[in-house]
């Protein structure tokens, strides 16, 4: 295994009795893209603060290649930000912006407009140098704000929330551009967002956060496919979340009926939570169904009808269908038993993980058979 | 209709805010030895007033105390709005700025009356430096309050970017913040130029005798009655002033279009 | 370490709030309480408050005052409210400051010229057959010249007021069906009270201390609390009294500005 590039032990910071952070732990690898990911306030960016030297932690170590890195200021730090608002100077021309961290090194003239060239082609504006920043757009801005930051050269580049302020196609845009730009580079990006389809869609693994702890971290697919608790499941993407009560290994009981379902390890008559997400149901006659519910209404998203109703026991269910459905009637609906995520109450990652490894031998049998 | 009266009023006061001045003016280019009845044209009150070497003395010492004064203003005005800036406490801020606003808001008696006092007791002789000192002390204020709002602008993330890059503090100062909040400190010095030569209260009680100032002269000499110089005089100062106003408007105007012109571009 | 030697620029603009600010204001409290033989003394402010002069003299100041603020606001807000409308209000706007800009003693001293026996003034009134009268060193004049000089102080901060309001408030007032004056009465004038204000805190302290005015226009027939100070101060030296009238004025500015000051909405404060 590599030496992390970041390493957070134990951070916790307080602001008077407040916690911002309580006991966190992270690795960062280098060349890896990182998604912090958690609603506002949840002390995603004042990991990052921590991590660019602009904020102490009150407890635990920041290292940087295993060095103790909490002692060093920002300004000598071998670690860059692209600040949410850009955070451009005004005053300064393109050129003059990016330029900026590379004359306080008082590096030879000819060497800067060389390096300054090459960040700016990087970032495809390299007609732009002599503009002023007011001249440019908000895309465009963004830009010239990660060119500022990666013609340091930094080893691991921090990105707070830069994207939030741009519009949603040009957001998609720079999302692909990000992630090949991070491939490019080889060096370790952190990204901090509230939106979990932009965290999904560029990650290599992602950090989801809530009020000062990260509850799970782990490739997209993981964190999609089987969300640790009742927040993560539905603070990413669309679920259906439902009460239930584990039967034993393989078999949940929802909805008042029994299912088979792929997760084991907890014990008989435990309470859990069920997770299914809207794709994974399909519509079909009460006569085949699992289940059967009454539509209550239904909107039309242009790929596929997002569809409300309800079961007899008065559960509500969300149904992604490519077909619609006619309101007030009575539907069934299907689902496979790995389409069904059990969740135990107040499990940690720790807990899931180990618990995932004693059956998932049988688990793969399991889906090899349908 | 409605319209046409509103013009009307405005013309109305137009002529009433511009009347004494033009008045004035052109009676500096009459014969004769009152403002009453125009005699015909002359330049020679304008000769009189350039040949007359005590009123160009004094003309100096104005200039020279508000040039001086403003400088000084403008440098301890700015390091005070940065100082205020960086007060991360809501009430010490607060306190600051009320504190600083006393002197914008007394009235000039009382400036000038407690400074007298306050000279006095330290034994300050009357003169150039108390007056010097008392157009610093009252142009700060101003100084300070247009640096503020500029450094308010000034976003956080934006210095943090500055260190982010690797400026050390000194270099965050003088390669970010000032030229950042350059706009703000020219209008402050140029605030505190137009203060320093409009103020007559305060002058008026600090100067003692032998040094004087343009306002406390044209007070002293139109409490003996007219006297075409001091029209000659405003002719001048007016043109002055006309010249400051539109160099400033020029400014403002040309930096505003500049950014006009450059967000036109991606438009 | 960096961050203490930082502060040390703030060390001028200290120096300057305790000399110049903190200090000036305790020394005229200080001075007041001491009489022409530099003894401590609380005779002053008896005297003050005994003296039928002073008090009326108070009272007279804070008249004129009061009228001259009351003249410059019925003037100036009209005045605001039409520039407001005009297509090119800043350019206007500058021409409405342009006046303060010079001096204000070249302003007053014009007055003298206008007001005078042959005056421009008299010149007038006698061309539509009043004949001439006797307007300099009139009451009369002294609040003519005033409200002259002061009109631009009232008209920025309601020009300002006016400016800030959001035009969809007018909108949204017509559209409910309110008239042009119904508008301006409910919607408009209360929502650039603050200008108004502005403007009053602007206007009535200076009004209350000018003394050149009331020397060059007024002919020491009006005495305000800044001419009596300056008497005291620089005639009569008699600075314990003339710091008590101080005194009187820097509580009299403070009550304006509380008056006039931002009110927030504490629990029913009677307006």
């Amino acid at each position: 295994m590599t030496q992390p590039i970041i390493e957070l032990k134990h951070v916790t910071k307080r602001y008077g009795t407040n916690t911002i952070l309580k006991n966190v732990d992270l690795t960062l690898e280098p060349g890896t893209f990182y998604t912090l990911l958690g609603p506002s306030g949840c002390g995603k960016t004042t990991i990052l603060r921590i991590i660019a030297g602009f904020s102490d932690a009150t407890e635990g170590d920041v290292l940087f290649a295993g060095k103790r890195l909490n002692k060093v200021p920002a300004n000598q730090r071998n670690i860059n930000t692209v600040f949410q608002e850009y955070a451009l100077f005004p005053h300064m021309t393109v050129a003059e912006n990016v330029a900026f961290g590379l004359t306080l090194k008082k590096m030879p003239k000819a060497e800067i407009a060389e390096r300054v060239a090459k960040a700016l082609k990087l970032v495809q504006l390299a007609d732009y140098g002599d503009r002023d920043i007011s001249a440019l757009s908000g895309g465009q801005q963004q830009r010239i704000a990660i060119a500022r930051a990666i013609v340091m050269q930094p080893k691991v580049l921090l990105l707070d929330e830069p994207l939030s302020a741009l519009d949603a196609k040009l957001r998609r845009e720079m999302q692909y551009e990000l992630r090949d730009l991070q491939q490019r580079l080889g060096i370790t990006f952190l990204f901090v967002t509230h939106d979990q389809e932009e965290a999904l869609a560029m990650s290599d693994e992602i950090f989801v956060m809530n009020q000062g702890e990260v509850l799970q971290s782990g490739t997209p697919e993981d964190i999609y496919d089987e969300p640790i608790n009742h927040f993560v499941a539905d603070f990413i993407g669309e679920s259906n979340i439902l009460q239930g009560k584990m039967l034993g290994d393989f078999q949940v009981a929802f909805g008042g009926h029994e299912f088979e379902c792929s997760d084991a390890g907890i014990p008989a008559g435990e309470p859990v939570e069920i997770v299914i997400r809207p794709e994974d149901l399909n519509l079909t006659t009460p006569e085949e169904a699992k289940l059967t519910v009454t539509i209550d209404t239904q909107l039309f998203r242009g790929n596929y009808y997002e569809i409300a109703a309800t079961d007899n026991l008065g559960n509500d269910w969300q149904i992604h269908s490519v077909n619609p459905a006619e309101d007030g009637e009575n539907v069934g609906i299907t689902f496979r038993p790995q389409d069904l995520h059990v969740m135990r109450f107040g499990e940690k990652e720790a807990e899931f993980d180990a618990r995932l490894e004693t059956y998932e031998e049988t688990e793969d049998e399991t889906i090899d058979e349908t | 209709m409605k319209r046409k009266l509103a013009n009307l009023y405005l013309i109305l006061v137009f002529i009433i805010l511009y009347a004494p001045i033009i008045f004035l003016i052109v009676y500096s280019f009459s014969e004769g030895e009152t403002m009453t009845n125009f005699h015909g044209f002359t330049w020679s009150h304008y000769h009189t007033l350039f040949t007359d070497p005590r009123m160009l003395a004094i003309v100096a010492n104005t200039l020279l105390v508000a040039l001086l004064s403003s400088l000084i203003a403008t440098l301890v005005g700015t390091l005070g709005a940065l100082g205020i800036n960086r007060t991360t406490k809501r009430v010490t801020r607060e306190a600051l700025l009320t504190m600083n606003n006393v002197l914008m808001v007394s009235p000039d008696v009382i400036i000038g009356a407690s400074f007298l006092i306050f000279f006095t007791m330290l034994g300050i002789p009357l003169g150039f430096g108390s007056v010097l000192m008392s157009h610093i002390a009252f142009e700060i204020p101003i100084v300070v309050l247009m640096v503020l709002p500029r450094l308010r602008e000034m976003s956080s993330s934006m210095l943090d970017a500055a260190q982010d890059l690797g400026a050390t503090m000194r270099q965050l100062l003088s390669r970010v913040v000032i030229p950042f909040i350059s706009p703000g400190i020219f209008a402050g010095f140029f605030m505190a130029l137009t203060y320093s030569l409009d103020d007559f209260a305060v002058t008026f009680f600090v100067t003692g005798n032998g040094f004087s100032t343009l306002s406390v002269e044209i007070y002293s000499r139109a409490r003996q009655g007219i006297n075409l110089e001091i029209n000659a005089l405003s002719g001048v100062m007016f043109l002055f002033s006309l010249l400051l106003v539109g160099g400033y408007y020029w400014i403002q105007q040309a930096s505003h279009r500049h950014k006009q012109r450059k967000r036109g571009v991606t438009s | 370490m960096t961050k203490r030697r930082t502060w040390l620029y703030f060390i001028p603009y200290g120096l300057w709030l305790a000399l110049f600010v903190i200090a000036p204001v305790a020394l005229i409290i200080y001075q007041s309480f001491f009489d022409l033989g530099h003894h401590f003394t609380l005779g002053n402010y008896s005297a003050y408050f005994q003296s039928a002069t002073y008090l009326k003299m108070t009272l007279n100041s804070v008249w004129y005052a009061f009228l001259i603020t009351l003249f410059t606001g019925l003037i100036s807000y009209p005045t605001a409210y039409f520039l407001h409308g005009l297509k090119h209000r800043q350019l206007w706007l500058l021409l409405v400051i342009l006046p303060t800009w010079i001096n204000i003693l070249l302003k007053a001293y014009a007055f003298i010229g206008i007001f005078s026996q042959a005056g421009l003034a008299n010149q007038f009134l006698s061309f539509i057959g009043i004949g001439p009268q006797q307007i300099l060193f009139t009451n009369a004049s002294f609040i003519f010249v005033a409200t002259y000089i002061q009109i631009p102080f009232m008209i920025l901060p309601i020009f300002n007021a006016l400016d800030d309001l959001n035009p969809a408030f007018i909108n949204a007032s017509q559209d409910l069906g309110a008239s042009g004056w119904q508008t301006f009465s409910k919607v408009v004038f209360p929502l650039t009270l603050p200008g108004v204000k502005a403007g009053v805190q602007a206007v009535f302290i200076p009004s209350l201390s000018l003394f050149m005015l009331t020397r060059l226009i007024g002919g020491n027939k009006v005495i305000t609390l800044g001419t009596a100070i300056e008497e005291h101060f620089l005639t009569t030296m008699n600075w314990g009294m003339g710091s008590t009238i101080g005194v009187v004025l820097i509580i009299a500015m403070v009550v304006v500005m509380l008056l006039t000051g931002d009110q927030k909405p504490k629990g029913g404060t009677p307006r």
